[in-house]
């Protein structure tokens, strides 16, 4: 490669990454900003926002909220994703088809469309909405995406090591204990990492089907359209913090997973 | 190595839809045989041992082994184990893991797993390092004797095979089916193998199946299917061969229908007997057909152009085409090497004993 090339490839890069970073650069500059509004340069910085933040009881219960159902949706749609990729990916049964079209279907609806039909759905049953609403609304949207990462999983291993482990002697249990389990978890722990963000981070499913309660990006929104003040964007940033640590605990995970089998026939002997 | 059947198979079909991949099978296999199952692919005979080994159901049938029915019995609960053709070790596993996986099931107590894995990895020569190995490290043929160590830990009654050696390289392959044979003769278990390479099939096998559409076309030992096919599709499936249509006289010998064949006496024997009219076929293999030179003579003979010559290593095969333009192939050892050139115009023939008449099913 000629050196003007590669100055000019390393410049688009920079370009490429300041247009993903900027913006979220720019909402931890707003976040520790003296002055009620944001204005660039800042002139004076201030970190008290954070301490507000972190004391307000507003954002604490924003922050059980939001934990709540992003945490209930990771579970179920790891449970719900483990199974539904089996029935997807290794069983062979009559409406295969119908139902690998069938489960992918959420994602392509738009989710305002979604949130609306939800709200809708849950009134004509009577059901009042609020944060439970809400983990079903995102479930609908998750679990297939949960499904689909697990499945890519199961699709990506020879169906011969179920039937080989059966063929000595596994029972079905035991099958799905030594060989699909350990097998499948990569993906399921993948699925709920992404289970985890996709829920954390939903503002339009949670919009319509939350009710009376709040999750932090329903209410970042509602204080950006009136009461703006740097809390807004320091509750972002303690956000994006959230989701920092949770990458962080998953990527930890999967190296103690790979470690341990390792270790485990190493340690055999 | 005649016994009672160690595995009896009645009758036994399997239909998926419309398509009939078995049909009503019949066989014996004795104990401590090694049989091969060769077909070409779609001829069923990954199905079959698939419905042996448990993993699929068949559709009709009976299966025995020794005194017990088991083809309801699920694989999980069947005394056989199968070498996949992936060979479907457990990438999650090591070497040795993989190894005793079948022991501990049964609960074995680790020690005696560990013991028992190390003289599996000895009679497979394996060093005995390799039992902390993790399955990627291993090399193609390794992972072929860590499945077969795997397999033999099971202690199966009938070991079954889905062409294992197809993946591999051919020196390889063919180092690998002479061990398979050798271990064949040192543990004494039965083996059944399955594979669409005859030569693998000759090389290891007590008797060999040949298998056509879901149905067995001949069963025998290996010499006998290859000196005797019953039929065109045994005979061509068992390597070079030349077949000529031919009809019964009333001379009581044999014409040929396609190529101009002279057949010299007219007592062939009762092996090549064949009422007036009646068509079959004749087949010779072309390392039993000679160039005959001046007023030599055969029992067959048929005249022709030295159409080619192809240098095969040991042996040399010619292509010799016929008046009526078919082609017949000839091989002969290399230092036996027929002396004349492309171009000329050769005599052919061969006695009836190297002779074989595949009459009409």
């Amino acid at each position: 490669m000629s050196r003007s090339a590669r100055i000019a490839l390393g410049l688009y890069g920079m370009l490429a990454i300041l247009f993903l970073y900027l913006p979220i650069i720019s909402v931890g500059f707003a976040s520790v900003s003296k002055a009620r509004y944001l204005t660039f340069p800042i002139k004076r910085y201030a970190t008290k926002w954070y301490g507000k933040a972190i004391e307000s009881s507003t954002v604490q219960d924003l922050l059980v909220t939001s934990l709540s159902v992003a945490l209930l949706v990771t579970v179920i749609s790891m449970v719900v994703g483990f199974f539904g990729a089996l029935a997807f990916a290794r069983y062979q049964w009559r409406f295969r088809g119908t139902f690998q079209k069938l489960i992918l279907l959420p994602i392509f609806f738009p989710q305002a469309v979604l949130g609306l039909a939800l709200l809708l759905w849950f009134n004509a049953l009577g059901i009042i909405p609020s944060w439970k609403t809400a983990v079903v609304a995102h479930l609908v949207w998750i679990s297939p995406i949960a499904t689909l990462i697990i499945a890519i999983r199961a699709y990506s291993f020879d169906p011969a090591l179920e039937e080989a482990a059966r063929d000595m002697g596994a029972s079905t249990w035991t099958v799905m204990k030594e060989i699909t389990g350990p097998l499948l978890w990569p993906g399921v722990v993948s699925a709920g990492l992404f289970a985890f963000l996709l829920s954390w981070g939903n503002f339009p499913l949670s919009l319509f089907t939350t009710g009376a309660d709040s999750t932090l990006p329903e209410w970042l929104y509602a204080k950006m359209v009136s009461g703006y003040s740097p809390l807004v964007p320091s509750v972002g940033i303690l956000s994006i913090f959230t989701s920092i640590v949770l990458l962080l605990v998953g990527v930890i995970v999967m190296w103690i997973i790979r470690a341990r089998s390792e270790a485990s026939s190493a340690n055999a002997r | 190595m005649r016994s009672e059947p160690i595995l009896r198979l009645e009758g036994v079909s399997k239909v998926f839809g419309e398509f009939t991949a078995l049909d009503q099978i019949d066989l014996d296999i004795h104990e401590g045989e090694f049989l091969t199952i060769v077909g070409p692919s779609g001829s069923g005979k990954t199905t079959l041992i698939r419905i042996l080994v448990g993993i699929e159901e068949l559709s009709k049938g009976k299966i025995w082994l020794r005194d017990a029915r088991i083809e309801k019995l699920p694989a999980n609960l069947r005394p056989t184990c199968m070498v996949f053709q992936s060979l479907a070790l457990f990438p999650h596993k090591s070497v040795g893991e993989n190894i005793e996986f079948p022991l501990k099931l049964r609960r074995q107590n680790p020690l005696d797993r560990k013991a028992r894995a190390d003289e599996l990895l000895d009679l497979l020569h394996l060093p005995q390092s390799f039992y902390d190995k993790r399955i990627h490290e291993c090399s193609g043929g390794e992972r072929q004797r860590v499945a077969l160590a795997r397999a033999l830990a099971f202690d199966p009654e009938i070991l079954f095979f889905d062409e294992p050696l197809s993946a591999l390289d051919f020196r390889l392959r063919k180092n690998l089916e002479k061990e398979l044979k050798d271990l064949h003769q040192r543990t004494g278990k039965t083996f059944v193998y399955i594979t669409h390479s005859l030569e693998e099939a000759m090389v290891m096998s007590d008797r060999i199946a040949i298998m056509r559409s879901g149905r067995f076309e001949q069963i025998a030992v290996a010499d006998e299917i290859y000196a005797r096919p019953v039929s065109r599709f045994v005979a061509e499936f068992m390597g070079e061969v030349n077949l000529f249509s031919v009809e019964g006289t009333a001379s009581g010998t044999l014409v040929g229908t396609e190529v101009d064949i002279r057949v010299a006496s007219a007592d062939l024997g009762s092996g090549m007997n064949l009422a007036v009219g009646v068509s079959a076929t004749l087949m010779v293999r072309p390392e039993a057909v000679q160039f005959l030179s001046g007023d030599d003579d055969a029992d067959f003979m048929v005249e022709g152009l030295l159409k080619a010559e192809y240098a095969l290593g040991s042996r040399t095969q010619y292509k010799v085409e016929a008046d009526n333009g078919d082609e017949l192939a000839v091989e002969k050892l290399r230092e036996d090497r027929f002396s004349g050139q492309v171009g000329d115009r050769v005599r052919l023939g061969w006695n009836v004993e190297h002779a074989h008449l595949i009459r009409p099913g």
